[in-house]
């Protein structure tokens, strides 16, 4: 094949990758606009509107449409993805940590934290329902189904925070201890900064991965619902727009996480951009 | 003159491996110390062991009298210098340098006023004037090893450890950053000891030279009776500048591969027997030249001569195939032509020869 004949196929490819990327979410989108409360949806758009968007939030009159129960959803599920995404990444930071060391049994270790990842997560969610019912514990959001999300993350913090230190150098450690710094103050004042890039992504993986959990959560929440599960809910009965435009909400929001992600990972780079500067200058 | 480090026994292996097979040393206060050996002699684990990144399997270390080998690191007061500098990349020259001062355990300086003060001084010391807001990236070389330099002496050690500081640099900053390492180190007192791979920097810096071989200190002394009298057939190998035949000493002749070698000055015992000719103490003459009665007489046909400016190094193949090197000093004699392949007589005084028994 020619260099045109390669260019026009990766073209091509790259056209039917970002349309199926995003023409679900482009959809979601349009139809989101639909007009209330007599538009279902499906195309054609009868009358673009933000309803929905009202609809979402109350503000509009009370119609035969209930308002989507998912307010405390929400609530729950920013908070259990912010509680496995703290201790997710803490253990991952560690662990990942304890094995710039060989020690007896790494193997073992390595492939016992991994598999956390590779277990269905439908089987390991109703195991634990399962273990939770015979050892007599209730089951919450906040506890068992905490505890699935933490041994999910874990495996993904750990391994970013594996191949981080894969290439830190180790002899800027070794020059602080010989200058009469503790290894405790070395790691927060030399290693965390410099590992902290890495941090942030497995912060940000821990907390996406948690926040859109289902298949685990599905048996190990108990009663109250976790927003995945409530939007899941309300499908059972009738999908009116109004679920798209809180996708579209939501999506924003993550969009909002990746800024924010975006901007630490600037700031923590900008000194020595900073610096550089002043060089030229 | 009194010891900073003494090293008894000390042994290390890596995985059954041994990099360290008993070394036993003494290292004078105030002094300048240059560790030579090649890869692999075990030179960077010695040094690692000494500042503790590294746990002997057997022996003593004692810094300042007192035994080390179990305490950690950060309490040994022995500063590092890295061959790849380590600076820490977050922080700026002045913080990197103020760093140990900041954050040591024993004895921090929490004033900044004290902190800056000391900082400005050492900069100064070290002549980095004018780039203390720098980043770690945006300096070259050896400003990095200065700033490394620098960081290590603010904490006032009394003994620095050098991992080949200068084999990162390129080779004009290394002859340079030699004389400034000594002037350094001779304003601020503290035992030096160099780590490297290079028998012309070995000998430049140190005041004495230990010399490792497979583990062991092959020889420790100053670098003039190091460089005219090595201890060791080895030792003479890695100052690459003797020409070395292997053979036995048989009544008065060395019954070497190219022949008979007559015998005269002083032999010592080593263990393995050798016989030694240093490259500048052979003269080369025409092949019908005969030797005078203390001289020895081997011939060799020439290959090739290599230019360096104060002499010329000239390379001759024997009867039995090896190099053999003649050093020609032009200050003495104007560069003489010879004849490849042509066969020389290649000669010299019996009593310069070293010979190993």
């Amino acid at each position: 094949m020619n260099a045109s004949g390669i260019k026009v196929s990766l073209g091509l490819y790259t056209a039917l990758f970002i349309i199926f990327l995003y023409g679900p979410l482009a959809v979601l989108a349009i139809l989101s606009f639909q007009t209330g409360p007599e538009g279902g949806p499906q195309f054609p758009i009868i009358e673009w509107s933000t309803y929905w968007y009202k609809h979402l939030f109350g503000l509009t009159p009370p119609s035969r449409i209930a308002p989507l129960p998912i307010e405390q959803a929400l609530v729950r599920s920013l908070g259990l993805a912010v509680m496995t995404m703290i201790v997710s990444t803490v253990l991952g930071v560690t662990a990942a940590q304890a094995f710039r060391k060989k020690f007896r049994g790494s193997g073992v270790v390595f492939y016992l934290i991994v598999l956390g990842m590779m277990v269905p997560g439908v089987l390991v969610g109703l195991g634990m329902a399962l273990v939770a019912n015979a050892l007599g514990i209730d089951r919450h959001w906040w506890g068992t189904a905490f505890v699935l999300h933490v041994v999910y993350t874990f495996p993904f913090a750990f391994l970013v925070m594996l191949a981080i230190f894969n290439r830190f150098d180790p002899s800027v450690e070794e020059a602080s201890w010989s200058l009469g710094v503790t290894p405790a103050r070395t790691f927060r004042k030399i290693t965390f900064p410099l590992i902290f890039p890495g941090v942030l992504s497995a912060m940000l993986f821990a907390f996406t991965l948690s926040y859109d959990e289902f298949s685990r959560t599905l048996f190990a929440s108990g009663r109250d619902l976790t927003l995945p599960l409530a939007i899941y809910g309300t499908f059972s009965v009738e999908v009116h727009p109004n679920v798209f435009a809180f996708g579209v909400l939501t999506t924003l929001f993550s969009f909002a996480l990746l800024g924010t992600y975006a901007v630490l990972m600037a700031l923590s780079v900008r000194r020595a951009k900073r610096m550089a500067i002043q060089e030229e200058a | 003159m009194s010891s900073v480090l003494q090293l008894k026994n000390v042994h290390k292996a890596f995985a059954g491996v041994p990099a360290l097979s008993g070394i036993d040393a003494t290292l004078a206060d105030n002094a300048y110390i240059s560790l030579l050996g090649p890869s692999g002699s075990g030179k960077t684990t010695l040094l690692r062991v000494i500042a503790g990144f590294e746990q002997p399997d057997g022996g003593e270390i004692l810094f300042a009298g007192k035994r080390v080998d179990s305490v950690p690191p950060h309490e040994r007061g022995i500063g590092f210098v890295f061959q790849n500098f380590a600076l820490f990349p977050h922080l700026s020259v002045a913080q990197n340098i103020a760093f140990g001062l900041e954050n040591r355990v024993v004895d921090p300086v929490t004033d900044p006023k004290v902190v800056a003060a000391r900082v400005r001084d050492i900069i100064s010391l070290v002549g980095l004037s004018g780039l203390e807001d720098r980043a770690t990236t945006q300096i070259s070389g050896g400003q990095k090893q200065r700033v490394a330099l620098a960081r290590t002496l603010v904490t006032e050690p009394s003994m620095v450890l050098l991992d080949e500081p200068l084999g990162a640099l390129d080779a004009n900053l290394r002859m340079r950053m030699r004389s400034e390492l000594r002037t350094i180190r001779e304003r601020c007192g503290v035992t030096f000891l160099h780590v490297t791979g290079s028998e012309t920097e070995a000998l430049a810096m140190g005041d004495t030279v230990l010399v490792l071989d497979r583990g062991r200190i092959a020889q420790s002394t100053d670098a003039g009776s190091l460089y005219s009298r090595p201890a060791s057939a080895d030792v003479a190998r890695f100052l690459n500048c003797y020409n070395i035949f292997s053979g036995t000493v048989e009544g008065e002749g060395f019954h070497s591969p190219v022949g008979m070698l007559a015998l005269g000055g002083s032999r010592q015992a080593s263990g393995t027997p050798a016989y030694a000719i240093r490259y500048d103490r052979v003269s080369i003459r025409p092949q019908d030249a005969a030797a005078a009665g203390d001289e020895v007489r081997i011939e060799g046909s020439f290959v090739a001569s290599e230019y360096s400016g104060a002499a010329i190094n000239s390379f001759f193949t024997l009867d039995d195939g090896r190099v053999f090197e003649v050093e020609t000093h032009l200050s003495h004699v104007a560069p003489t032509a010879y004849e490849e392949r042509g066969r020389y007589a290649l000669v010299w005084k019996r009593e310069d020869a070293l010979v190993f028994v």
